[in-house]
């Protein structure tokens, strides 16, 4: 069906029209200001060794080798590398899973859907700092609701010191972080399921397509635009965690590296950790945000292409 | 789906409400705390608050200046969103409507933005705002507010663009309409859901953000809610009532916010459906 | 529809217009005001402080007072940060050439970071600076020699107690280490929570240890070897005082993995703990959570008995080198070397004054301060390890950490933290 629709859009037309390249100027102005200047020129400073807050000579890929094989820096990479993952699978798995399920239900216009949706979202309105305070009161060992409830409950064997254990420390922020973002992702999924035109539908339902069938052929297909929009985000996301595990573990990562994610070695990295006795390593932070980089763009080009492709096939 | 009618809505109305439950509890725990004494929140967390006292807000807000933050939070979100919204319709307008050459790099130029942390580049952007004269300006916080706000939105209104039908557009073009009166009049109010989106988003980002407020502003009279806040915290770091007072304060105005406006977006919501 | 979303976009649009208008209001309003007052006066000098402590605000304000009525022309405004973002705000205003006219400095190889970049003038003969003992202008001088900072108070960490725990136990303070386990045992066995401490947060590691370790490898000593070169932390003491930190684990709280600073705080505030290994700073912090609390300390004592607490000065207020009012920062900083000054900051910060000699009407934390001139060891962490990257510092704090999370051994702390020591610090290698 694609097919008929994506007829090349006039190109007659818009070629009279040059005022049309007026349109992405002042998007771009702005943008090639405040983000791309600012993070080119910081991104150069990768290639300068760097004395405490004093720019040395130029360096070349030093700071890249030093990064990937002198300790404790290699290691802290790889390990944070992990974390990574670990936060795009199971937001993926767990947040848009249920987000899109909730999406679904929302979308079959039950009873308090208006509601539904609200309570969904009003946690995405709170600041991280006040999220990671809220969450580590009530993963908090000792007075925390969740030990309270798991002792009122009788499963006193349960409870844990959450953010203490390395062992929980890691997946409880980004269940925190799910807790968080499902909001929006229901959002993005139900206004994906109400851009579905109503006529597609009906037309299926006369064709006898009900329950699973309809969600695979009619829903499923039709949602690819959002389903991709959120697996971009959420693995964008997912590399750059870092306001979460920084307001509720510090820089350092703690328990002992045990959340560290790439953003927040990068921020140590970069301005030191937040104790009083930081020291900046401002080059090596610029290398690895360089190589956080390229590794979201690499993905993020073959993902989209992957997914363009898929698009056509359609 | 008929076999299954029966219990398919009981089932979904659990699944809602046990994830509306767990949505909405810690924040009822924020708002409830804030009205008890600092003994109470350790010796009984669970409990609700033996009397409700306003005096912790009182005090609270006898010591900062809320109003003034307020009216510079409502300033930099509001315009900011507005920025946003004018020059990202627009670009992805062009990106998404158009098929130009360079177009799929131009997208992709404005994807870059997501992929590094902002916060690298902030000792050139320092030095970029002071040159601009607007350390201390609101209007730094609303152009980095608007510049950090645009890949995201690109992502959003073009992905959205490019599902709508062609058709009406032609129709428009036909009869004659110019690019700008098709963006206004076809397809932005079809597009009301995701700019619903967009405008949320950006607005709840532009209020929370904590980073470039704390760097470009020092004048206590320039701040906004969250900074302004955070500068009570050191002072309250033992007094937990107090602080879960400065929590709601920092939040409510946000929750209210999207309570009043929520309609508007929740109606373009489910506007497109009806269609 | 079109209709509607009209309607949202005009109110919109008069909203903004509105606020533009409101704040270029207060613009023209704020702008009068300063023009007035010269009116009335002639020069008048703004300077602005930066400083990580929020919580001092008002009593900032007092001292500016204070300064104010002997310097009525030098006007002062105190703009504090959140102390975990202060070096971010600071470094990044200092590298574009911007910053406070004055700083709070963090003190040692931290501050000296930033007047080695250049970014911090040189207040070497300052009037008022021979008031201070050597060690105390040791946290802001460098190798050269050259001074850069007033210090402004010491710290001091030791183990606080709650007398009334210990008097309906029958306990007395411990003089020796074995007598000070004995203590902790005899807690424990009657169910009282001996030692408010938690692990989830590194600096409260290099806390106690900069505590307990002096008690266990004989304090200034061994320091004064480290400083030498001749001793490191292979030393089989140095390694004993990591296992004693191992060992002093089954006095803490439950769950003490997932405690951090305020939940201790609560417990000890809240009687719930029988000591609080912590900072002079925490004695107000406590007694504002719990005014009742009979509140007492103790120096750590050796196995010989020997006491120490550990001090160390944390912080000084130096002058941004690119300061347009140089001359008048220097008057400030002069002020806060008299006494005046010294004996307002005892009476409202309560904290020990850098300057010698200042006492307070508060019992507890004058004899504190007769301590750390008389029972001091340096927190050698602070004041020597601050170096290397990561520091030596927060890398015994993360070692530490995955100590009591049975990840590393105690021989591997003390390997790994000489290890990282010997990349930067040059008695270790010669």
């Amino acid at each position: 069906m694609r097919e008929s629709t994506a007829s090349p859009l006039t190109k007659r037309k818009s070629s009279k029209r040059w005022t049309i390249h007026l349109f992405p100027i002042p998007a771009l102005i702005i943008y090639g200001m405040f983000v791309l200047y600012p993070i080119l020129a910081a991104l150069s400073y990768s290639f300068f060794e760097w004395r405490g807050m004093a720019r040395g000579d130029f360096i070349g890929f030093r700071n890249f080798v030093t990064l990937f094989t002198t300790e404790p820096y290699g290691s802290m990479f790889w390990n944070a590398f992990k974390h990574n993952i670990l936060y795009f699978v199971v937001q993926m798995v767990v947040m848009n899973g249920l987000a899109f399920f909730l999406a679904f239900i929302i979308y079959q216009k039950i009873k308090g859907a208006e509601f539904f949706k609200a309570a969904f979202f009003l946690p995405r309105l709170l600041s991280v700092i006040v999220v990671g305070f809220l969450w580590k009161l009530i993963l908090n060992p000792n007075f925390g609701t969740l030990n309270v409830l798991l002792e009122r409950l009788g499963l006193e064997t349960l409870q844990k010191a959450w953010l203490g254990d390395p062992g929980t420390a890691l997946i409880a922020i980004i269940l925190v972080n799910c807790w968080f973002g499902l909001g929006f992702g229901v959002l993005i999924f139900l206004a994906g399921f109400q851009g579905i035109p109503g006529e597609l539908i009906e037309a299926a339902k006369l064709d006898g397509a009900k329950g699973f069938t309809l969600l695979r052929t009619i829903y499923l297909p039709l949602m690819v635009p959002s389903i991709m929009i959120m697996g971009i985000l959420t693995f964008i996301q997912s590399f750059e965690a870092f306001e979460l595990v920084y307001a509720m573990q510090g820089s350092m990562g703690e328990p002992y590296y045990s959340t560290d994610t790439l953003a927040v070695f990068f921020y140590r990295l970069a301005f030191g950790s937040s104790t009083a006795s930081g020291t900046t390593a401002i080059g090596l932070g610029s290398a690895l945000a360089t190589v956080l980089f390229l590794f979201i763009l690499i993905c993020t080009t073959v993902f989209l292409r992957f997914a363009n492709k898929k698009d056509v096939q359609m | 789906m008929k076999q299954g009618a029966i219990w398919v809505r009981p089932f979904y109305y659990l699944v809602v409400f046990t994830v509306a439950t767990i949505s909405l509890y810690p924040i009822l725990l924020m708002i409830l705390s804030s009205f008890k004494k600092s003994v109470d929140i350790y010796k009984d967390p669970l409990g609700f608050p033996t009397s409700f006292s306003l005096d912790t807000y009182r005090t609270l807000l006898s010591k900062i200046p809320f109003t003034t933050y307020f009216m510079n939070s409502i300033f930099v979100s509001i315009v900011s969103v507005v920025l946003i919204v004018v020059v990202c319709s627009l670009a992805s307008f062009y990106i998404a409507r158009f098929k130009f050459s360079w177009n799929h790099a131009l997208f992709f130029i404005f994807l870059l933005g997501m992929m590094i942390p902002i916060k690298l580049g902030i000792v050139p952007l320092f030095i970029l705002m002071r040159d601009l004269g607007l350390i201390n300006s609101l209007w730094s916080l609303i152009l980095m507010n608007t510049a950090t706000g645009i890949p995201l939105s690109m992502l959003i209104l073009t992905g959205f663009f490019k599902t709508m039908p062609y058709e009406l557009e032609e129709a428009a073009r036909i009869d004659g309409a110019g690019n700008l009166r098709v963006l206004w009049h076809v397809v932005l109010p079809l597009m009301r859901p995701a700019l619903g989106t967009v405008v949320i988003i950006n607005f709840i980002a532009a209020w929370n953000d904590f980073f470039f407020p704390l760097i470009f502003i020092t004048e206590k009279m320039k701040r906004t809610i969250p900074v302004g806040m955070m500068s009570l915290f050191g002072e309250h770091s033992a007094d937990w009532g107090s602080l879960f007072a400065g929590l709601t304060l920092a939040s409510l105005p946000m929750i209210l916010l999207f309570f009043i406006a929520s309609k508007q977006f929740m109606e373009g919501l489910t506007a497109g459906a009806i269609k | 529809m079109k209709q509607k979303s009209k309607w949202l976009w005009l109110f919109l649009l008069i909203f903004v217009v509105a606020l533009v208008g409101c704040t270029s209001n207060e613009k023209t309003t704020v702008s009068t005001t300063p023009d007035k007052e010269e009116g009335e006066k002639t020069e008048e000098i703004s300077l602005t402080i930066g400083s990580w402590r929020t919580e001092d605000v008002a009593k900032y304000e007092k001292v500016i007072a204070l300064f104010n009525e002997q310097h009525p022309d030098i006007h002062i405004s105190f703009n504090p940060t959140k102390n975990t973002e202060y070096n971010t705000v600071l470094n990044t205003a200092l590298q574009a050439g911007e910053g406070p006219d004055i700083f709070h400095l963090r003190p040692y190889a931290a501050g000296l970071k930033l007047a080695e970049a250049g970014y911090v003038e040189k207040i070497n003969g300052l009037n008022g600076l021979s008031t201070f003992p050597e060690e105390a202008l040791l946290a802001s001088r460098d190798k050269e020699g050259n001074q850069y900072g007033v210090p402004i108070n010491l710290s001091s960490t030791q183990f606080f107690y709650n007398k009334k725990i210990f008097k309906d136990n029958n306990l007395g303070v411990p003089t020796t280490w074995d007598e000070f386990i004995a203590l902790n045992d005899q807690l424990l066995e009657k169910g009282i929570t001996p030692i408010a401490m938690g692990t989830k947060e590194g600096w409260l590691l290099s806390l106690l240890h900069g505590i307990v370790g002096p008690a266990i490898y004989e304090g200034n000593d061994f320091y004064q070897a480290v400083l030498a070169g001749d001793k490191d932390f292979t030393d089989a003491k140095f390694i004993d005082s990591i296992q004693i930190m191992n060992d002093l684990k089954k006095y803490f709280p439950a769950n003490s993995e997932g405690l951090g600073m305020d939940d201790i705080r609560t417990l000890f505030a809240l009687e719930d703990a029988a000591m609080f290994p912590l900072g002079s700073w925490e004695i107000p912090v406590v007694l504002e959570m719990n005014p009742d609390l009979d509140l007492g300390y103790f120096p750590i004592p050796s196995k010989e008995g020997q006491k120490t607490v550990t001090t160390w000065v944390d912080g000084s207020f130096a002058i941004n080198a690119n300061s347009k009012n140089k001359e008048a920062a220097k008057v400030f900083l002069e002020f806060l070397t008299t006494k005046e000054f010294g004996e307002l900051f005892v009476k409202e910060f309560s904290m020990i004054s850098a300057i010698p000699g200042i006492t307070s009407d508060d019992t507890l934390l004058n004899d504190i301060s007769k301590s750390t001139a008389n029972e001091a060891t340096p927190y050698m962490w602070v004041t020597n390890f601050t170096g290397g990257d990561p520091t030596t510092k927060s890398l015994l704090e993360s070692e530490l950490q995955g100590m009591y999370l049975g990840q590393v051994t105690v021989e591997e702390v003390a390997a790994k933290v000489q290890e990282n020591a010997k990349t930067w610090y040059t008695p270790f290698q010669k």
